[in-house]
């Protein structure tokens, strides 16, 4: 097993338990949460009385983070393992191809977003120039599409510890 | 092992979480501070039903892990929709930061209590 290592590191020990896994999964919830509310709090502080301009979170706004939720979804949704199915003779013709398509849909629906929400914050509050209350629209949703990606990126790799902890598991 | 006092401990402490929330929607005549009870409540509801739903007979099979792990992030997303939600409600003005505080503890303290209620009483069912 350890003369076929990549990294001149090994692997920590903890990485492969399933406490780290589960922690994993609910941070990735967590995270996913914290993102959400970062927008849902610069939607409503636009519907306040603190909000004093003109401008408010419109539909525009909401794109991004439509696009990256979906694309998250997309991505947790595919079975890990068929992605490499093509050496398994059961899956049928081309399983792994079409998973990857689906995962590169995924990956790009979640860029997407995170480009998105830049390009909203750019053109819609930073190029008129509006001060900080109201900068807080784009800024919030930046945030918030990062950090919807990050969750994914976290339970992705939790879900992705799970083979070396079950193999583990049925030996 | 999880005796009287435990009991007696936990609900003294759900009764001050309750209270500190309740407190906190009766001063300030705003009452939307109780969304953070109800989210407390239904906080580990998705962790217990997508346990029941997984099969636990065939050990050998990884596949259904999936259904745990989506009940999982659920529960996390709603324990920081607890905090989050008094934070963006005080934020946008619709009520007041000592509300805030006092809900947010109040709600730690009430998950808290179903939380530690749930470790110590459940090991005696499994086995």
């Amino acid at each position: 097993m350890s003369s076929h290592r990549l990294f001149r590191f090994p692997k920590p020990q903890w990485v492969n338990s399933a406490n780290t896994r589960t922690a994993g999964v609910y941070t990735a919830g967590a995270v996913f949460s914290l993102g959400f509310f970062f927008f849902i709090d610069a939607a409503t502080f636009s519907k306040s009385s603190r909000n004093g301009s003109d401008v408010h979170v419109k539909f525009v706004d909401w794109i991004p983070g439509i696009c990256s939720a979906l694309g998250m979804l997309v991505i947790n949704s595919i079975e890990k393992g068929r992605l490499n199915a093509d050496s398994y003779s059961y899956s049928g013709n081309g399983v792994a191809w079409k998973a990857r398509l689906v995962l590169f849909l995924g990956f790009a629906l979640m860029a997407g977003g995170l480009a998105g929400s830049v390009t909203v914050m750019v053109l819609k509050y930073v190029v008129p120039e509006y001060p900080f209350p109201t900068l807080w629209f784009g800024v919030a949703n930046v945030v918030a599409n990062s950090l919807i990606m990050l969750s994914s990126v976290v339970l992705w790799i939790s879900q992705n510890m799970e083979d070396d902890y079950t193999y583990n598991l049925a030996l | 092992m999880a005796g009287l006092k435990t009991i007696i401990a936990l609900s003294f402490v759900l009764a001050i979480g309750f209270l500190l929330v309740i407190l906190s929607s009766a001063l300030f005549k705003n009452y939307l501070t109780l969304l953070v009870v109800a989210t407390y409540v239904i906080a580990p509801i998705p962790n217990w039903l997508c346990s029941r739903a997984q099969n636990s007979d065939d050990f050998m099979d990884s596949g259904s892990t999936g259904i745990i792990d989506f009940g999982r992030f659920l529960t996390g997303f709603l324990v920081v929709m607890g905090i989050a939600l008094p934070v963006l409600l005080a934020h946008c003005y619709l009520i007041t930061y000592p509300a805030m505080a006092m809900s947010i503890i109040g709600g730690l303290l009430i998950y808290g209590t179903i939380i530690s209620f749930t470790m110590f009483f459940q090991e005696e069912q499994d086995f």
